[in-house]
This record gives C-alpha cells, structure tokens and sequence, in this order.
C-alpha cells in the first residue's frame, strides 16, 4: 500500500507471509548474500596478520582449529553452497529457463546443499584434527 | 447447510484498520464471492469490495485469502473448514481505499503505456452495437489485469517504480506480435533498471496468476531478447 | 546490472570453489600456515588466479549491495553516488588485496 511508511515499504522484501518457495528462496539468496559480503570484509581484515609476519598469522591458524571456529566454517559453507547453487538456479529462472520447475528446482537446492555441507564438515572436522 | 466464518479486513484510509468476524450460511458449493457479497447484503452495505463477472475473467475480485492471493469467484468454499475463520484481506502493493478494495490505477495506467490491446473482435461482438461512451472493444490476452502477480511480488513490495510482472508480461506479448506498434519504444521501457533487470526471480508472480500468463518465463524471454539486441548493436553498430 | 551479477556469480563459482579447496581442504591439517601461503602464493598462476578471484568477488559482493540497497527505495540521485562511493570501496579493497598478496608474495622469493 502505497502510503506506508518508507521503513515499512523497505522491510518488505523480508516478508514471507502468503509466500511460496521462490520467496523463501530469494529471502534465504539475500541473507547468505548479506552474510557472505561481512564475512569477506572480516576475511581481508584477518588477512592482514599475514603482513605482521608468521607469528601472528600462526597464533591465528591455532586460534582458527578451535572447535568453535571450524563449527562456524560449517556455517560459512552452508551459506555459500546456498548462495551459489542457488545462484545458478536464479540465472538459469531468470533467463526464463525451468520457471514451471522452480519450486522442486529449490528443494533439490537445498537438499544439495544440506548434502555437501555435512561432506564438508566431516572434512573439516577430520583433516583439522 | 454449513454456517462459514469470515474474517474481513474492515477500515478506511486514516483510520486503523481491524480484522472482524462475520458468520454466513451458504452450500459448500457456493465461492468465496458468494460469501463476501451475502455479508454486504444482510450484514454491512459499508462492505467495500469489487466484482464483476463472478468467473475469472474481469479481474476484479482479486485479494488476500490466508494471506494467498486470489481471485474471489473462483475460491470454493469446499476448501475450508467451516471451523476456521477464512481471512480475507486486500491486495498489497496498491493504495488502499478501505475494506478489501484497493486502487489498481497505478498497474493500468502502466498497461496502457504498453499499449497492451491485442484486438480481437469475435463474431460475437464484432457487429453489435458498442455501448455508449466505448469506442473500441479490445481483449487483453490471457492477462486479466487482475493485480494478483504485483501484490505477490516481493520486489514490488520494495520499490514503487518495478514496472511489475503483467506490465513486463504484456511488453513482451507486445514485441511477439506487435501488430506495426513501436517496438523500439517497447524495448527501452524494459530495458531499465526498474524494469525487466528489477526482477530478483522469486517466482511469485507465476505462482499466484489465475490466468496461466506465467509472467515469470515472460521476463527471461525479454531479458533474452534485450541481450540479443544489445549483442546485435555491439557487433553490428545498429541494424 | 543482473547479467553482471549472474556473470560474475557464475565465475565466481569456479573461482570460489577452488579458493576454498585449495585453502582448506587439500591443505594438510587443513589451514595454511604462514609458510604454506607464502609457498602458495609464489607461484604466479596461483597468485594471477588469486587476484582474478580478488576483484570478481569485491565486484560482484559490491554489486550486490546496490542491489539490496536500491530496494530501501533509493532514487536516481542517491544511486548515482552510491555507485561511485561502490566504485570508490571496491578499488579500495582490491588495492589492499593486491598489495596484501604482493607483500606475502615477496617474502617468498
Ligand atoms: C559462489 C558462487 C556465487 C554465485 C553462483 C552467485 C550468484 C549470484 C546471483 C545469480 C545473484 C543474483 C540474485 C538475484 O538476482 O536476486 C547473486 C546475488 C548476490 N550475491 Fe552472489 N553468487 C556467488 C557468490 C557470492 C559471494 C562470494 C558473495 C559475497 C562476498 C555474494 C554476494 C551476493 C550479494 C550481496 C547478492 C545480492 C543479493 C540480492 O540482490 O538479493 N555472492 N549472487
Ligand atoms: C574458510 C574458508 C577459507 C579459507 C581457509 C581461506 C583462506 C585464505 C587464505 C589463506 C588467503 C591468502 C592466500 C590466498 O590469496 O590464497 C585467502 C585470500 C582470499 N580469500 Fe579466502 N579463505 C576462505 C574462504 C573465503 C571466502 C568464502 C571468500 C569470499 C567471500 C574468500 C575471499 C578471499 C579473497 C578475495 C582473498 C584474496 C585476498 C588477497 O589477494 O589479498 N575466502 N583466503
Ligand atoms: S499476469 Fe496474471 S496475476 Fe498478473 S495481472 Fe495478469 S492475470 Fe493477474
Ligand atoms: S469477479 Fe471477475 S474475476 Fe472475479
């Protein structure tokens, strides 16, 4: 409705009432989109212990075998394989292709992805320890 | 016969809008609209709501049922429960002009922009007389300018000027068969940041059409046909 | 906008998926250490596929922001300088991820 307030017009993207699975899937895209560009800021900051020399970087890579953190590197690839398996489905909708497939198109995103990521964290819970 | 409870979104512009319940009696067999217009002629002749054909063919009865958009005329009461109120809201992403009624000029002044009037006079209508005041009969093809796509959409929801799914869809029905209409006009409109590159592909549009435009598959064919043409002035400096 | 967004998305999941092979799973005990990265990095295709990584993901990440951004309901106007400030940001970061690399590249040679 056109007279609702700006912040209120803004938020509407975020609305998932009376919506299907393309909406869910564009809300979760935007979220892991979101998440993925913080994480890059962090990740570049982080990276500058590499210019302070091997010490710190080091003391880091240590810090980075936690349990906690290689939880969250789960979490980090859940996101991306989402965002990007994703990605390639919204290319391909967006081109028109698959439109009458896209909600089952979504669920095999997500079944993907929920596959790969528990590969991913059994890896990473393997080669780290 | 079956007493069914509806939960109407009840209000005007400037004052709060509330939710109340009204109780009708009517077969299983009956709509949604039946419903509505049974609650505006027993209960409150306040009720604003809109209708015409009563079979999906005006595109006038769209609103929000559970949240779901839909055409009234075609939502059978045979699909709820006569214990659970239906809710019945109006469309989103239109102003609002109290009750279930919502303006939908903003959507057809952007279809006439387009143009969109592919003109088919049958033998029905081709030699009666046209009512006073009507100049030409023209069909919109399977788009029934319903509104029930840009109330789904999400993107539509954030920004004001997206030219919105049926516009989108009837530029590109425009440019299959334009019919000696401007296509180079056409094309430009699309091929904006708020219009067919707007699209975040969230399928809602296709989901929600009661009338099988699929305006989601519309887009990516104009998306398809924008690339092709700007590919075609690269290389070929024009045409 | 979106072509470019889909193009670099696509890139980016080749791009993507072998930074986060190669930095994390091939590697033994599963993170490079000091060393390692400088050996990693020494080797120029490595480090050319790095950069190229480096300005299609602040690219694509940036024009990604405008997209979201333009959904607050930004105008013409506004959008002109964001673009620019956008602009501005990702040269930033993709001159401090060249230098960054170059430096870690140096300490190798
Ligand atoms: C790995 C492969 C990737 C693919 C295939 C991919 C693909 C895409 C596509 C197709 C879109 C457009 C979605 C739309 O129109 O709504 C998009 C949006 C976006 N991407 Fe990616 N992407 C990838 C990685 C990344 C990474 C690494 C980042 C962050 C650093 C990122 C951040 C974003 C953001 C912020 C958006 C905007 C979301 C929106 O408009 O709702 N993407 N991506
Ligand atoms: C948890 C998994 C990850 C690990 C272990 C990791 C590790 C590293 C390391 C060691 C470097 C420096 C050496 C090099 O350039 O290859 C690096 C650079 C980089 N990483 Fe990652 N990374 C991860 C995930 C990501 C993700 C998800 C992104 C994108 C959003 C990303 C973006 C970058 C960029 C752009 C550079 C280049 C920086 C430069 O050239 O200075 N990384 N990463
Ligand atoms: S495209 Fe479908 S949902 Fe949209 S206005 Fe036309 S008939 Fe209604
Ligand atoms: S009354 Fe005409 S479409 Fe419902």
């Amino acid at each position: 409705m056109k007279e609702a307030p700006r912040w209120k017009r803004a938020s509407g993207w975020v609305d998932l009432r009376g919506r299907r699975e393309g909406g869910l899937a564009f809300l979760l895209m935007r979220l892991t989109g979101i998440g993925l560009v913080i994480y890059l800021f962090i990740h570049l900051y982080v990276l500058r212990l590499l210019a302070q020399g091997p010490e710190a970087w080091d003391a880091f890579i240590a810090m980075a075998k936690s349990p906690l953190f290689l939880a969250l590197d789960g979490l980090l690839i859940l996101g991306i394989l989402y965002h990007a398996l994703n990605g390639v489905r919204v290319t391909l909708l967006g081109l028109g292709i698959g439109v009458p497939h896209q909600a089952r198109l979504f669920w095999g995103v997500m079944a993907l992805t929920l596959l790969v990521t528990a590969i991913a964290a059994y890896a990473i819970f393997t080669i780290a320890g | 016969m079956p007493t069914w409870q509806l939960r109407l979104l009840r209000g005007r512009p400037g004052g709060s809008p509330r939710l109340e319940i009204y109780r009708v009696e009517l077969p299983a067999e009956a709509y949604l609209i039946d419903a509505v217009e049974k609650i505006w002629a027993e209960q409150d002749r306040s009720l604003l709501f809109r209708h015409a054909c009563h079979h999906a063919s005006c595109g006038a009865c769209g609103v929000r049922v559970n949240g779901r958009e839909r055409l009234m005329c075609i939502t059978p009461l045979r699909e709820f429960s006569p214990d659970r109120p239906i809710q019945v809201e109006p469309l989103r992403h239109f102003p609002w002009l109290g009750d279930l009624l919502v303006d939908v000029s903003p959507m057809m002044r952007r279809m006439a922009e387009v143009g969109f009037a592919i003109v088919r006079q049958d033998e029905l209508t081709a030699d009666r007389p046209l009512p006073e005041g009507i100049e030409r009969i023209t069909r919109f093809e399977d788009c029934i300018e319903c509104g029930l796509c840009l109330s789904a959409c999400p993107v539509m929801a954030a920004d004001e000027a997206y030219l919105g799914p049926a516009t989108l869809a009837a530029i590109e029905r425009m440019l299959k068969e334009p019919r000696g209409g401007d296509t180079a006009r056409l094309l430009t409109l699309a091929d904006d940041p708020h219009g067919a590159w707007r699209c975040h592909s969230a399928m809602e549009c296709t989901a929600v059409c009661p009338s099988n435009v699929d305006p989601a598959s519309a887009i990516g064919r104009l998306r398809r046909r924008l690339i092709a043409e700007r590919f075609r002035r690269w290389i070929g400096g024009g045409r | 906008m979106w072509i470019w967004q889909a193009f670099t998305g696509l890139l980016l999941l080749i791009l993507l998926t072998l930074h986060m092979v190669f930095n994390h799973f091939v590697v033994e005990g599963g993170l490079r250490t000091y060393r390692d990265v400088v050996a990693y990095l020494s080797h120029p295709v490595v480090f050319t596929w790095e950069i190229l990584f480096l300005v299609v993901v602040t690219a694509h990440a940036l024009m990604g922001v405008r997209a979201i951004l333009l959904d607050l309901g930004i105008g013409p106007g506004t959008d002109r300088w964001l673009k620019r400030g956008l602009t501005l940001l990702g040269l930033g970061i993709i001159g401090y991820g060249v230098w960054l690399s170059w430096w870690i590249r140096s300490r190798g040679a």
